[in-house]
C-alpha cells in the first residue's frame, strides 16, 4: 500500500463512471441470445439515460425533500463507494485502514435514503419492496464482511486497497489462501446478486408489482431522479464485478500489471464478465421465493466463513 | 475540582429554584431552572474540559468525620469522557424537558417542579457517581441516582402501566445495588480504605477466586444498570413510561453509568483475564443482536428506541470485550482499538440515543400517542423535528458521514486486529460479521421508525393536525444532531477526546492509536466532504435539467388504482415481518391473522420468558414460609432462643469441624 494517489486509479475511476451503463445492457444481450430473441443492444441503458435526462419530472403530492434528495445520496454514496476500491487493480482513490466498513456504511446509506423515499410516497407497494430490500441487504451484510474479513486475514491489513490490489512490491499471496480466495469469489458473486438486486434475489424485468423489490420501491421517481437510480444501480454492478475480478486475479497467483492499459482492458472485461455471468444465472433459474431468500444468502455468506475459517486455522 | 462541585451545586439549586418559585409564578420558576441549570452544566464541564485539555487528573479529599473515612473525589481523563457527555446530554433534556413539563402544565398537571427537582438531582448524581472515588461516595451517588430516576419514572403514577414498570425497575436497581455491596465487600477486604487508590493498591494480593468473584458480580451489578441481555428487561418499559426528557436522559446516560462503572473496574483491577473479555464480547454479539431484533417489533417508538439502548450497548461491550483481550494477550494496540471504539461509542450514542428519544418526545406531546401505527405523515406537520430525528437515525445505523459510524469503524478496527493474532485471540474477528448484521438490521429498523412515523400520509387525526411543539423542543435537538454530523465528518475530534482514556485502560502508557486510525480519520473527513460536495453538484446539475420542464405533482402512483387511503400504506408490522419471521420464536412476537387482519404483539422473552416467571416460583416457595409467622410473641422467643443455641454450639464445636 505504498502508491500515492496516482491518476491511474483516478482514470479507472472514471471509466468506472463511463462504462458501467453497458454492464445491464449485456445481461440483457446474453439473456437475448440465450433464449433466442432479438434483444435490446448492449447500449440500451445509455439510450435510457440519455431520454430520462430529458424529461420532465412528476412527483408525489404526497412527498417531501427526502424524496427529492434520495436519488443524489444514492448516487454520490455510490460513486464515493467506488472511489474506496480499487479499480485499476492496484489501489483506490480514497484509501485508509478499515475502508471496507466505509465501502459498506457509504452503501447502507443510499438503501437507507431510498428506503425512506419509498416510503415518502405513502404507497404500499413500495413500502413493501423498501421492507424486502432492507431485510434482504441487512442479511446479506454479515456475509460481504465475512468476506472482507478472509481477504484482510489473507492481506494483513483491513483496507480494501490492500485486500484487492496489487500494489507496487505486491509479493502475491500464498498457496495456502488460494481456496479460500476462490470460495470468497464464489460467496461474493453470490451476495453481489442480492446487492445489486438481481436473480435469484430479485427479478429486475418481473412485470407484477406484487414480485418486485427494488424496481418497486423507485415506482414514483421520474425523469432524472430515475435515471439517476438507474445508473447507481448500473454503478453499483461495476463495482462488485471488479471486486470480484480482483479476487479471482489473486486466486489465480496473477503478480502486480505492469502497465495502466491491461488494468483497464481487465476492468472492462470484468464488466462483460460479470453482465454475460448475470445473464447465465438468469436465464438458467427463476427468481427464489421470498422466504427462500434468506437460506440462499446463508449459503453464500456461509462459503465465505469456510474461506475464513481456512485462513484462520 | 471547586468549580466542578460549583458547577454540581448550581444543578442541584437549578432544581431547588423549580421547587420554590412554582404555581402561578412558573414560567418564572422555568427560567430560573433553565438558566441556573445549563450555567452549571457548563462550570461543570468547563472543569472535565480543563483535565482533557492538560491532561492532568484532579482531585479533592474532604477530611473529617465521614462515614466510611475521608471522602475523595476527582476526575481523570475517564471520567472527564463521561463527563462531557452527561453534562452536554443532560442540558439539552433539561431545555427539552422544561418546554415539554410546560405543556404538562397546560393540560393542568400541577408537580412539574417535582419532576424538575428530581432531573437535577438526577444529573447531579450521575456526575458525582463518575467523579466518586471512594465507595461510600460512590454507592452514596448511585443510590440516589436510582431512587431519583425511579421517581422520575413513575411521574404519571395514576397509570398502572406505569406504577408496574417502575416496580420492575426498583427491583432491577436494587438487584444491582446488592450486587455492588457484595463486590466491594469482596474487594476492599484486603484494602487499606475505602478510597479508590487502595483498592487499586489491593488489587495485586486479591486471591484468584475474589478476583473472579469481583469481575462477576461488576458484571452484574453494572450490566443491570448497563441493560445488556439478559439484564436489560427492565430498561423497555421504564423507558417507555418515564417523560420523555428523562428517557433521553436514562438512555442516554443513565445506562452510560454501567458502562462507565465496568471500565473503572477494570482500571483499578489493572486488566482483567482473558475469559472475561470473551464473556463481555459474547455478552456483547447477544446484545446487540437480540436488543436490534426485539426492536424491530415493538410499535411502541419510545419502546423501540429502548431496545436500541440494549443493542448499542452490546456495541460498547464488544469494544470493551476486545479491549480486554487486547491487554490480556499483551496486544496494545487492538486494547487501545477496543477500549477508543468503546468510549467514542458510549459518548455517540449518548448524543444520538437521546437525540431519537427528543424527538419521539415531541411527536407524543404533539399527537398524544407513541403507537407507530397511529401516526405518520408527520415530516410536512414537524418539519424540524423530524431533521433532528432523520440525523439522528443515520447516526445510530453507523453510516457516514454520522458519528455512529466513526466508533462502529473502531470497533470493527479492533476485531480485525485481534483476527491478525496467533493466539487464540484471533477468534474475536467471528465479531465481524456479528457487527454487521446488527448494523444491517438496525438499517431496517429505523427504515421503519423513520417512515412509519414521519413519512407518508397521516394515518389518524391526532397525527394530521399536530404541529411543533415549540423551540424548546427542537433546539435541543437539533443542538444535538449538529454535534452528530460534527463528530462524523471530523472524526479526529471524538477520537481526540478518548484517546487518553483509552490510554489508560489499554495501560500503555504513552503508545497511542495506531498512526493508520488517525490518517484514516482524516480520510472519513475527506471521503464525507467530497461526497457532501458531490451530493451539492448533483443538485446542481438537476436543477438545470428541471428548466426545461416544470415538475409536476400527481398522487402517487398505487398501480392503476385511484383511490387510496392512509390504511392503505405499509405499516410497521407488516415492515418488520419479513425479518422477525426469519428469526422465528426469538423475536418474541405473537402474530394473529384472520382472513383480513395481521396484528404482531411484541412480548419481552426474557422479562416475560424467565424473570416473571421465576419471580412466581420464588413468592410460591416464599408462601410456605408463612406459617413461621404467626404472630404470637413466646413462638418469636422461641426462635430467637433457637438461633442463640445453634450459634452457641457453632462457637463451641465450629472450630473442630
Amino acid at each position: 500500500m505504498t502508491d500515492s494517489p496516482t491518476g491511474v486509479s483516478f482514470a479507472a475511476l472514471l471509466l468506472l463512471l463511463i462504462a458501467a451503463p453497458i454492464i445491464p445492457g449485456i445481461v440483457s444481450r446474453t439473456k437475448a441470445i440465450l433464449t433466442g430473441r432479438k434483444g435490446s443492444p448492449f447500449w440500451q441503458l445509455y439510450a435510457d439515460l440519455w431520454k430520462l435526462a430529458q424529461r420532465g419530472i412528476v412527483r408525489s403530492t404526497t412527498t417531501t425533500w427526502i424524496f427529492q434528495l434520495a436519488p443524489i445520496v444514492l448516487l454520490a454514496t455510490t460513486v464515493a463507494a467506488a472511489a474506496l476500491v480499487p479499480l485499476d487493480g492496484r489501489s483506490s482513490t480514497v484509501r485508509f485502514a478499515g475502508d471496507a466498513v466505509a465501502f459498506a456504511g457509504l452503501l447502507g446509506l443510499g438503501r437507507f435514503a431510498l428506503s425512506l423515499a419509498a416510503l415518502d410516497t405513502g404507497s404500499s407497494f413500495e413500502g413493501m419492496g423498501a421492507s424486502r430490500e432492507v431485510t434482504f441487504a441487512g442479511l446479506a451484510e454479515p456475509g460481504l464482511f465475512i468476506a472482507f474479513a478472509t481477504l484482510g486475514v489473507i492481506a494483513h491489513d483491513f483496507s480494501l486497497s490492500a485486500m484487492l490490489g496489487r500494489p507496487t512490491g505486491y509479493v502475491g499471496v500464498s498457496a495456502a489462501a488460494g481456496p479460500s480466495l476462490v470460495m470468497v469469489a464464489l460467496s461474493v458473486f453470490a451476495l453481489s446478486l442480492a446487492e445489486c438486486s438481481r436473480v435469484p434475489v430479485d427479478d429486475p424485468s418481473t412485470h407484477l408489482e406484487l414480485t418486485m423489490i427494488h424496481e418497486i420501491m423507485v415506482l414514483d421517481h421520474s425523469g432524472p431522479d430515475l435515471a439517476m437510480i438507474l445508473y447507481a444501480g448500473s454503478l453499483k454492478l461495476g463495482v462488485f464485478s471488479a471486486i470480484l475480478m480482483n479476487v479471482l486475479v489473486a486466486a489465480s497467483g496473477e503478480g502486480k500489471w505492469t502497465f495502466s492499459g491491461a488494468a483497464a482492458i481487465a476492468l472492462v472485461a470484468s464488466f462483460v464478465g460479470m453482465g454475460v455471468a448475470i445473464g447465465i444465472v438468469e436465464s438458467i433459474i427463476a427468481r427464489l421465493r421470498l422466504p427462500k431468500v434468506p437460506l440462499y444468502l446463508a449459503g453464500g455468506s456461509a462459503l465465505a466463513l469456510f474461506g475464513l475459517i481456512l485462513v484462520l486455522r | 475540582m471547586n468549580v466542578f462541585l460549583s458547577g454540581v451545586g448550581l444543578i442541584l439549586a437549578a432544581g431547588i429554584g423549580a421547587a420554590l418559585i412554582r404555581g402561578a409564578r412558573a414560567r418564572a420558576g422555568d427560567a430560573v431552572y433553565q438558566i441556573l441549570l445549563i450555567v452549571g452544566c457548563i462550570t461543570a464541564g468547563a472543569a472535565a474540559s480543563r483535565v482533557l485539555a492538560f491532561g492532568a487528573p484532579v482531585s479533592l479529599t474532604i477530611h473529617g468525620a465521614m462515614p466510611g473515612g475521608g471522602w475523595v473525589l476527582g476526575i481523570d481523563s475517564l471520567s472527564a469522557v463521561f463527563l462531557l457527555v452527561i453534562l452536554g446530554v443532560g442540558g439539552a433534556c433539561a431545555v427539552f424537558g422544561t418546554q415539554d413539563l410546560a405543556g404538562e402544565r397546560a393540560q393542568g398537571r400541577r408537580a412539574t417542579w417535582f419532576t424538575q427537582l428530581s432531573f437535577a438531582t438526577l444529573l447531579a448524581a450521575i456526575a458525582l457517581v463518575v467523579a466518586a472515588r471512594t465507595i461510600v461516595v460512590f454507592l452514596g451517588a448511585w443510590e440516589v441516582m436510582a431512587i431519583s430516576s425511579y421517581v422520575l419514572i413513575v411521574a404519571h403514577h395514576e397509570e398502572e402501566n406505569v406504577r408496574r414498570s417502575g416496580l420492575i425497575y426498583l427491583v432491577a436497581t436494587h438487584t444491582a445495588t446488592l450486587s455492588l455491596f457484595a463486590m466491594f465487600a469482596t474487594w476492599d477486604s484486603g484494602a487499606a480504605s475505602w478510597s479508590f487508590d487502595a483498592l487499586a493498591a489491593a488489587s495485586p494480593s486479591l486471591g484468584s477466586g475474589a478476583t473472579i468473584a469481583v469481575l462477576l458480580l461488576a458484571l452484574v451489578g453494572f450490566g443491570f444498570k448497563a441493560g445488556f441481555v439478559p439484564l436489560h428487561f427492565w430498561l423497555p418499559p421504564a423507558h417507555a413510561a418515564a417523560p420523555s426528557h428523562v428517557s433521553a436522559l436514562m438512555s442516554g446516560i443513565v445506562i452510560k453509568t454501567g458502562i462507565y462503572g465496568l471500565l473503572r473496574v477494570l482500571l483499578l483491577l489493572g486488566g482483567a483475564p482473558a475469559w472475561w473479555g470473551w464473556l463481555v464480547l459474547g455478552l456483547g454479539v447477544s446484545s446487540g443482536v437480540l436488543g436490534v431484533l426485539w426492536a424491530l417489533a415493538q410499535h411502541d417508538v419510545k419502546r423501540l428506541l429502548a431496545y436500541h439502548s440494549v443493542e448499542n450497548i452490546g456495541i460498547i461491550l464488544m469494544g470493551i470485550g476486545v479491549g480486554a483481550l487486547g491487554v490480556s494477550y499483551r496486544v496494545p494496540a487492538i486494547a487501545m482499538l477496543g477500549f477508543a471504539g468503546a468510549l467514542l461509542h458510549s459518548m455517540n450514542h449518548a448524543l444520538f440515543k437521546s437525540l431519537l428519544f427528543l424527538g419521539a418526545g415531541a411527536v407524543y406531546r404533539a399527537t398524544g400517542t407513541r403507537n407507530m401505527e397511529e401516526l405518520g405523515g408527520l415530516a410536512r406537520r414537524m418539519p424540524l423535528t423530524w431533521l433532528g430525528f432523520v440525523i439522528g437515525a443515520a447516526a445510530i445505523i453507523g453510516v457516514p458521514p454520522f458519528n455512529g459510524f466513526v466508533s462502529e469503524w473502531l470497533v470493527y478496527q479492533a476485531l480485525f486486529s485481534a483476527g491478525q493474532t496467533s493466539e487464540v485471540s484471533r477468534l474475536a474477528i467471528l465479531g465481524i460479521p456479528a457487527l454487521a448484521l446488527i448494523s444491517g438490521l438496525a438499517l431496517a429498523c429505523f427504515a421503519k421508525v423513520a417512515g412509519v412515523v414521519f413519512l407518508g400520509t397521516a394515518r389518524t387525526a391526532d397525527a394530521s393536525d399536530a404541529t411543533e411543539v415549540g423551540r424548546g423542543s427542537y433546539l435541543p435537538a437539533l443542538a444535538l444532531a449538529a454535534a452528530c454530523v460534527t463528530l462524523g465528518t471530523m472524526p479526529t475530534l471524538g477520537i481526540g477526546l478518548v484517546t487518553a482514556a483509552a490510554r489508560e485502560l489499554a495501560g500503555v502508557g504513552d503508545i497511542g492509536l495506531p498512526v493508520s486510525v488517525l490518517s484514516g480519520a482524516w480520510s472519513i473527513s475527506l471521503l464525507a466532504l467530497s461526497t457532501l460536495a458531490l451530493s451539492a453538484l448533483l443538485w446542481l446539475a438537476r436543477r438545470a435539467l428541471g428548466r426545461r420542464w416544470a415538475t409536476r405533482r400527481e398522487p402517487t402512483w398505487g398501480c392503476a388504482y385511484d383511490a387510496p387511503t392512509p390504511r392503505m400504506q405499509y405499516t410497521s408490522s407488516s415492515f418488520a415481518a419479513p425479518l422477525l419471521s426469519i428469526f422465528g420464536p426469538l423475536s418474541g412476537v405473537r402474530v394473529e391473522r384472520t382472513a383480513t387482519a395481521m396484528h404482531t404483539h411484541a412480548s419481552d422473552v426474557v422479562l416475560d420468558g424467565a424473570a416473571l416467571p421465576l419471580w412466581r416460583r420464588v413468592h410460591l416457595a416464599a408462601l410456605r414460609l408463612r406459617g413461621m409467622q404467626q404472630g404470637r410473641l413466646h413462638l418469636y422467643l422461641l426462635y430467637v432462643m433457637a438461633a442463640l443455641l445453634v450459634l452457641l454450639a457453632y462457637l463451641a464445636f465450629g472450630s473442630r469441624l
